[in-house]
């Protein structure tokens, strides 16, 4: 009897830890903005364990920028303070003034995560289309890490596949590990903790492949270590470097 | 209120598939013309149709025809603008249109 009661103690203590992954977010109002719609997009940034909804705080990022039509404008002095999952975050309403894709992107500052011994930079962005022109969703920005989508990274229904190649540096990264997790805005539960951040690999040419079981939000994010440290409390410390992309399903409307 | 009432006719009027190369119509203001564009998914710009132009009770109020780079060119003192302007484009096998409302093309103007 004592034994039960100790492990149910320690099972509580565990449990107040998230076991799940750790995302940079950049959450849009719409991601196919049309002309009825309106002119604009609301954002919304953080970082948080999405599925759980536990949030952390996000510093002001490195940089906040917009890509459109091969135009990138620095947001940065742009973003409003906010407060997201209860933790410090941004804001940001974007008018859109020409059709096409516009692609919000965000690197944050490192953050250091005693858990895991290390820093973590999470090279964020999600796309947003306006007005009915798709042109530019395939778009890679260059980024320090990227996943560049091979599927249209909006328009999608839910369970269908989206696929996307793991770069780093510009380069592919054969057999990538990539970690999904759903923006858990509707209550869902999991049961079993591995079923709140699941894992796929890339292939030996860096593409993964996931399909969501349900409409809404879904982040993937490709990690890899730097090929570099930062220091911290006097040591060298290593520094993941995470690849998110946000992609959202669309409900089915069939029957 | 008035733009409401164009907005709702509008999507009960003009059918639009959205479907393979389905055309795409913007139109932006400046303080002396609208410039409407029209392009198919893709990007290609559509070559030749017909524009047509209401005022903000759904009156039509002026045709013309797109140039070869897809864009078409309306003398904002050539029409009544203050309802907003419904600016559908016709290619012959596929339409779609823009509402430029009253706010779009002071918002345009003045910046």
């Amino acid at each position: 009897m004592k034994k039960i009661a100790l492990s149910t103690v320690f099972l509580g203590l565990v449990a107040a830890f998230p076991a799940t992954a750790h995302y940079g977010m950049i959450i849009p109002s719409d991601p196919m903005v049309s002309q009825e719609d309106g002119r604009s997009v609301a954002l919304t940034m953080s970082f948080s364990h999405p599925f759980e909804l536990d949030g952390m705080t996000l510093d002001t990022p490195a940089s906040f920028n917009v890509t459109h039509e091969g135009e990138t404008t620095d947001l940065l002095g742009t973003l409003q303070n906010a407060r997201i999952m209860d933790e410090a975050g941004f804001t940001l309403d974007y008018p859109l003034d020409r059709p096409g894709t516009y692609i919000f992107s965000m690197e944050p500052k490192p953050y250091w995560e005693p858990a895991e011994d290390a820093f973590i930079i999470h090279y964020t962005k999600t796309y947003v289309t306006a007005y009915g022109d798709d042109e530019g969703w395939d778009t890679e920005l260059g980024l320090k890490t990227e996943i560049v989508p091979l599927s249209k990274p909006f328009g999608l229904w839910e369970r269908n596949v989206f696929q996307g190649i793991v770069k780093l540096d510009g380069e592919a990264v054969p057999y990538a590990e990539v970690e999904v997790e759903y923006f858990n805005e509707t209550g869902a539960t999991a049961p079993d903790d591995l079923m709140i951040t699941q894992t796929v690999k890339a292939d030996a040419n860096g593409v993964f492949t996931y399909a969501a079981p349900s409409d809404g939000w879904w982040g993937f994010a490709a990690l890899n270590t730097a090929d570099y440290t930062l220091p911290q409390d006097g040591e060298d410390k290593a520094v993941e470097l995470g690849a998110v992309i946000w992609v959202r399903f669309e409900a089915w409307t069939g029957q | 209120m008035r733009r409401v009432l164009v907005l709702a006719a509008v999507c009960a009027a003009v059918p639009v598939a959205a479907a393979a190369h389905k055309l795409n119509v913007f139109a932006s203001a400046d303080c002396e013309a609208v410039t409407v564009e029209a392009s198919f998914s893709g990007g290609r710009k559509a070559k030749s149709g017909d524009v047509k132009v209401m005022d903000g009770d759904n009156v039509m109020i002026k045709t013309l025809s797109l140039q070869n780079d897809g864009t078409a060119r309306i003398p904002l003192e050539s029409v009544d603008h203050s309802g907003g302007l419904l600016i559908v484009v016709d290619t012959g096998g596929h339409d779609n249109y823009w509402i430029l409302t009253p706010e779009d093309i002071a918002r345009q103007c003045g910046s």
